[in-house]
């Protein structure tokens, strides 16, 4: 028994994963047939969509900055996301005057947001539109990440700038840059202590998980509702877990 | 060739991406290929580093052309970029003139940009209210307020205790609850994210 209760410790990581995998394929496959999956109303998404539209409308362009996460670490999750949106707002302001310019804070960010960029607009039929400088490295640390990305604000003909990625809190440098030029700003990032400083700085800060929500309010595809029905599952699964263990806690059953 | 070529790009990018994370969990039978892997990896992001940089001196380079009021700052760039690549190749990257350009340029100029960041901080907090005006600004803005009060001594009154043990419950109860929560909603979203491109639906490399 001992033996079993180690084997499960030691593969709970793998079993978990398993477990997220097998959600999300269930509710993949179990969707294909719905017409229409209804999500909770988060103002943000509503917001970048009404911006992509109005960005077409004004002839001006968006701001995506995914941030400075490395993709070798843990915080490469939350500039995927970045990606995700970049594809979806050069896809919906594909008629724009301007394309979308996209900032990033690390080498291997900025390859594959170009990639993106050209891999969407290769899909569109409109490779021409595609130029790889529309893709900048702003800068490797935190403060010359942001003070690369200040220009870019100010000196592009932005509408609108949407962060997400690993950021910290330079991001108020970022918000504040938006807000003087007039430019909404919407934001989401993995990190705890930047996203108290959005919650005071941005017009519409992405708190929490909201964030890994972006595919699926975008239209990014089924897999995209799939892992959030999958996410908001197992949150409720980590709430209960949490409040039993409280409660044994406080009952004296674990010491 | 242009159909073949994402199909490949994807299966390479499942496989590498499962045998790293197999490694994980199986450190016997995977860990030498994981190792592999994330080496090659790591070399990759570093000439991904380069071209970066390079992509960096042709945006400016083409900046420093035109005649707009920004082209000077663009050029300052150029030959910093220029000077900087010199120097550290000759001196190393731990060499005294590499130091010294480090800590003369590039750390007083980020410590002035912190400085500003405090300002802006404070700008933004008192703003939120005309922004946002809801009882969760409100609250937000007590909270700050008494942390602030309770973390240093105030002036002619000193240390007050009840300030300082409001704060320590504020930073370690609510905050640490509130912080938990956050990172276990992130946490699944990275969980999310990973598996979404190791099943090969998100394709964020051109597939």
């Amino acid at each position: 028994m001992e033996q079993v209760l180690d084997l499960i410790n030691n593969y709970l990581g793998l079993l978990f994963i398993l477990l997220c995998l097998g959600l999300i394929l269930f509710f993949y496959f179990s969707d294909r047939n719905r017409p229409k999956i209804s999500l909770r109303e988060i103002q943000a998404f509503r917001h970048i969509r009404r911006e992509v539209d109005l960005a077409v409308e004004a002839g001006k362009r968006l701001h995506i900055s995914l941030g400075r996460g490395n993709i070798n670490d843990l915080q490469g999750g939350a500039a995927f996301i970045g990606l995700t949106i970049l594809d979806r707002s050069a896809r919906a302001a594909s008629n724009s005057d301007l394309p979308p310019m996209v900032s990033s804070g690390d080498g291997v960010l900025t390859i594959l947001s170009q990639d993106t960029l050209q891999f969407t607009y290769h899909s569109l039929a409109t490779e021409q539109r595609y130029n790889p400088t529309n893709a900048r490295l702003t800068g490797l640390t935190s403060m010359a990440y942001a003070a690369g990305c200040m220009p870019i604000i100010h000196d592009e003909h932005i509408s609108a700038n949407i962060f997400a990625g690993h950021l910290g809190t330079e991001i108020a440098l970022l918000t504040e840059a938006g807000e003087r030029s007039r430019s909404l700003t919407v934001a989401g990032t993995d990190s705890i202590h930047a996203q108290a400083v959005l919650f005071a700085t941005s017009d519409e800060p992405l708190l929490g998980e909201e964030l890994y929500a972006a595919g699926a309010y975008l239209g990014a595809g089924l897999a995209h509702s799939a892992s959030l029905r999958m996410q908001d599952i197992l949150r409720w699964v980590l709430v209960v877990a949490i409040l039993i263990g409280a409660i044994i806690k406080l009952i004296g059953i674990l010491p | 060739m242009k159909k073949i070529l994402p199909t490949s790009n994807a299966i390479i990018a499942v496989i590498s991406g499962s045998l790293v994370l197999l490694g994980y969990f199986f450190p016997g039978v995977f860990g030498n290929i994981q190792s592999i892997l994330i080496g090659w990896a790591i070399i990759l992001a570093a000439f991904a580093l380069f071209l970066g940089i390079f992509n960096l001196a042709i945006v400016h380079w083409k900046k420093a052309k035109t005649t707009g009021p920004s082209s000077i700052y663009s050029l300052v760039l150029l030959i910093s970029l220029f000077l900087t690549i010199i120097i550290v190749s000759l001196s190393g990257p731990t060499g005294s003139f590499s130091l010294w350009i480090f800590n003369t340029f590039q750390v007083p100029v980020e410590i002035s940009l912190l400085a500003v960041l405090a300002v802006v901080l404070v700008f933004s907090g008192a703003r939120l209210l005309t922004r946002r005006p809801k009882w969760q600004t409100v609250l937000f803005l007590v909270i700050v307020l008494v942390v602030l009060l309770g973390s240093a001594p105030l002036f002619l009154l000193g240390e007050v205790a009840p300030l300082i043990a409001l704060r320590g419950w504020l930073a370690q109860v609510p905050a640490v609850a509130g912080a938990r929560g956050l990172l276990l909603g992130v946490a699944l979203g990275t969980v999310a994210t990973g598996l979404r491109i190791l099943i090969g639906v998100d394709r964020p490399y051109g597939g």
